[in-house]
């Protein structure tokens, strides 16, 4: 790393590396929006479309954290909140659990995620006080409370949950045809990256990095921290409502068990393998979720009483703590040093850059790095 | 200093993660055996299912268990079940001691066997959903046989819509809703739903046992509702009184459930499965005592002659309803259990106590599987091997496929695809289980109590009231010994 101090943030990346860059974005790009002619069904639907979703749920997670500085387990009750609420009020089919009010389901959409946001805001203002392990608490526990809720009330969920619930017309069977729902789920993730990313440069992103950062010194300022929280854990509970709506339609049902403490775990668990110093660690953790998820179940061998099928959760466990050891900082950290190498060479070959980093300069991008976000600096920080 | 550089020059390291990504996908997307569309970065070998080596016209099987949650304990015997039925009677080999070990060889109708996947859920909905997608869209499987558990089994019947070319045979689930409301055309049941297993012990309650007024705590889910049902349409049509409780599946502290049980009643109706009903049984005698003489009723799971010496029961006797009997003495349950011991003669630490799969032969988790199994080998020889048109003829023949020679009682199918079976009441000791009724010809809509109109079992329904069903009064008494 120390190869590479002091470069200049006006001329850095070189040219030739920021041409490779934009070269691999737009080949991703492309290969994204062109994914239904590329993959077959299953992974169109099982793991592309899969990995986008959940990816908007675990995004939620990921800004709370860089952005917030809060570790929420709540972010599945609320994609929970937000499903259950849309399914009960739309039209199921033959009546299968729920309400069933058979209102639309754009109107259905709204409600769901007005309901979902609203809640998000009452738990945001109940944990908004509490930091560290004490947030981490309540918001496991409100995770579990809405998760018993619907499985105990039986006129709105209970556990077998709510079946076929009904979608807009235009999705048609996502099943079969999964192209329309992958689409949605892709425009619904750019739409989320791009909105978090204009909310963190917002003044009021600004002051919730500086709440982050030291609580007590906003405060002194004249900033009202518990409602900064709580509205940060609104924003993110209407990015984890999103992901729940996206969720009910890809699977066309919602139970308790969609939202069970595994699948709490499973969110914790993308954003921190994805890497939790970017937004974009989100989705690709959960692309590499899915992929090691379908092939854990599909691959794990009987090995005497140590390992079988029905253990695939060990594979998992032991490729994410491969990942975490290897790079604390999630697969963006190993992306993060593979383009290292990569334009190392680049650099080496301008002498002087390593040495001239003019003052102005340091200063403009350390006022880059408050509005983007440095990692969680070490002081008050918790978590 | 140096952290705060760190940022800019990673914002583009964003870019290579998520190349490396798109083209481990593309190249493990594209070498996926199943259909549709070929993909792009073709030639890739990574393709992970036994298929690879099948033949073209390989039949591929999916079998759909569950190895997580509350009836994890029964994957293998589920495996085991439908796979000792392709070794006995396909010619198939199983590859290992425990069934999810694999099998090789073996043919129905000519088509080649090729398992080409074991779904691994949890008995919630979503993993099923999941699981049976894997099976079927990802790893081609054109029958799939399962699932196991209740909801499980509505959440299958209905993507089984959506695959009108495939061929779905249930496992053991056994809610009422997966035939009667979803009716799925290519969705067979060649079990009783979990009513059907409870037929006439209300009526032997009430008759036999002098029970008036009963306490029934079910599982609050699917199956717990459809069994209990099964229990209160009899029960109450006699004219006895029920009070329902209700305990989560999953739940391992039941103290909340049992204080609402009332200090006087009858008799009490257990439909609590799985991992839950011995600490319901062990919890309810530590607060309330013994159970008298005759008190104590239940559904399969009561059927474990562990589960009643564990909770000192024995001398209290204990009455359930059962869909097999371990008891018998007729030549298609010897032909059954022989065609178990023979596939995996083995002890395994796979399986459930007694750890041997023909130990497991009256467990629901077996038999049913190997049922299916059967069907589907007796279906599509009649057919002749006709797996064209979307599996139509197959369809057809399923549906109107009859199995008198099934080890515990003949089976037929109705018109919704759900089976109409035997069923039977046994007395359940601390030593073992002895048959002492028999209810032929158990329909699954109770002679009329239930229909696809009728609410759907669940808290507070079937309403408790007095009505007229098939089989009161006309239990047939049996004998085994």
């Amino acid at each position: 790393m120390s190869t590479v101090a002091n470069t200049p943030t006006r001329s850095w990346p070189p040219r030739g590396a920021a041409l490779l860059g934009w070269a691999v974005l737009a080949a991703v790009g492309v290969v994204l929006l062109l994914a239904p002619l590329i993959f077959d069904l299953f992974w169109l639907s099982q793991i592309l479309t899969q990995a986008l979703w959940l990816g908007i749920a675990a995004v939620s997670l990921t800004f709370l954290y860089r952005y917030g500085g809060m570790t929420s387990l709540a972010q599945v009750a609320i994609y929970g909140i937000a499903g259950f609420a849309m399914g009960n009020v739309v039209h199921t089919i033959n009546s299968e659990g729920g309400l069933n009010l058979g209102w639309t389901p754009w109107l259905g959409v709204v409600f769901g995620i007005v309901v979902a946001v609203l809640l998000g805001l009452l738990f945001g203002a109940i944990a908004s006080r509490s930091y560290g392990i004490y947030f981490l608490m309540i918001t496991l526990a409100l995770s579990l409370f809405v998760f018993y809720f619907f499985g105990q009330v039986t006129q709105l969920s209970g556990f077998g949950g709510i079946r076929s619930v009904s979608r807009p017309g235009y999705l048609g069977d996502p099943i079969t045809h999964p192209s329309p729902l992958y689409y949605t789920c892709l425009g619904c993730s750019v739409a989320v990256y791009l909105l978090l990313r204009y909310m963190v440069r917002t003044p009021f992103g600004i002051a919730l990095q500086g709440i982050r950062d030291d609580p007590g010194r906003m405060s002194s300022l004249g900033y009202h921290v518990a409602l900064h929280r709580a509205l940060a854990f609104a924003l993110g509970a209407f990015v984890a409502s999103i992901a729940g709506v996206l969720s009910v339609w890809f699977n066309t049902q919602i139970s308790p068990g969609s939202i069970n403490i595994q699948q709490t775990i499973a969110v914790l668990i993308i954003a921190v393998i994805g890497g939790l110093s970017r937004l974009e660690g989100a989705w690709i953790g959960a692309l590499a979720y899915a992929l090691i998820d379908y092939y854990a179940r599909q691959h794990t061998p009987t090995l005497g009483l140590w390992l079988n099928p029905g253990r695939f959760a060990t594979i998992i466990g032991v490729v994410f703590l491969l990942i975490v050891l290897l790079s604390p900082d999630g697969l963006i950290g190993i992306g993060t040093r593979v383009w290292a190498l990569v334009t190392r060479r680049g650099r080496e070959a301008e002498p002087g850059t390593a040495a001239a980093a003019p003052t102005a300069e340091a200063t403009l991008e350390k006022a880059g790095t408050m509005a983007t976000g440095g990692p969680p600096s070490s002081g008050r920080q918790e978590a | 200093m140096e952290r705060l550089r760190r940022l800019p020059r990673g914002r583009l390291a964003v870019i290579p993660a998520v190349a490396l990504c798109a083209l481990w996908i593309a190249a493990c997307g594209s070498s996926s055996s199943s259909t549709t569309k070929s993909a792009a970065a073709s030639g890739t070998t990574t393709s992970s299912s036994g298929s690879k080596s099948a033949p073209a016209n390989a039949l591929k099987i999916g079998i759909l268990s569950d190895c997580q949650g509350d009836f994890g304990a029964w994957y293998n015997s589920d495996i085991g079940g439908a796979q000792a039925y392709f070794i006995a009677h396909n010619g198939a080999k199983a590859k290992g001691p425990v069934p999810s070990d694999g099998i090789t060889g073996g043919t129905i109708a000519g088509h080649p066997i090729d398992i080409v996947g074991y779904g691994c859920a949890n008995d919630t909905a979503a993993s099923a959903l999941s699981e049976v997608r894997r099976l079927t869209e990802q790893d081609g499987a054109q029958v799939v046989i399962g699932p196991l558990s209740g909801d499980e089994g509505i959440a299958v019947a209905n993507y089984s819509k959506t695959q009108p070319g495939k061929t779905f045979i249930n496992g053991t689930s056994g809610a009422q809703d997966t035939t009667l409301k979803v009716r799925s055309p290519n969705f067979f049941r060649y079990n009783g739903d979990g009513a059907q297993w409870s037929a006439g012990v209300g009526d032997y309650a009430y008759k036999k046992l002098g029970w008036r007024n009963a306490v029934v705590v079910m599982d609050d889910y699917a199956f717990g509702w459809t069994s209990a049902a099964g229990f209160i349409a009899d029960f109450c049509a006699d004219g006895g009184t029920v009070t329902r409780v209700y305990p989560p599946l999953g739940t391992t502290d039941y103290s909340s459930y049992i204080s609402q049980i009332p200090q006087k009643y009858d008799g009490l109706f257990s439909a609590v499965g799985g991992a839950g009903l011995l600490d319901f049984l062990k919890q309810y005698v530590q607060a309330r005592g013994n159970f008298k003489k005759n008190t104590l009723a239940g559904n399969i799971f009561l059927g474990d002659p562990a589960t009643i010496a564990a909770v000192h029961a024995s001398d209290a006797g204990a009455v359930e309803g059962t869909s097999t009997n371990e008891d018998t003495t007729s030549p298609n349950a010897s032909a059954y259990i022989a065609a178990l011991k023979k596939a995996y003669p083995a002890k395994t630490n796979s399986l459930p106590a007694p750890g041997t799969l023909a130990g497991l032969a009256s467990s629901v988790f077996t038999v049913n599987y190997y049922v299916a199994a059967w069907a589907l080998d007796k279906a599509l020889t009649a057919v002749h091997g006709d797996l064209s048109n979307g599996q139509a003829a197959l369809h057809a023949a399923l549906a109107k496929t009859a199995l008198p020679d099934a080890p515990y009682g003949p089976v037929t199918l109705d018109e919704n695809r759900q089976a109409i079976i035997t069923n039977y009441i046994a007395q359940v000791s601390g030593t073992g289980v002895r048959t002492i009724y028999k209810v032929p010809g158990v329909t699954q809509t109770f002679g009329g109590t239930f229909s696809p109109t009728t609410p759907s079992p669940g808290r507070g329904q079937p309403v408790c009231q007095k009505r007229s069903l098939p089989w009161q009064g006309k239990e047939q008494a049996v004998s085994f010994h």
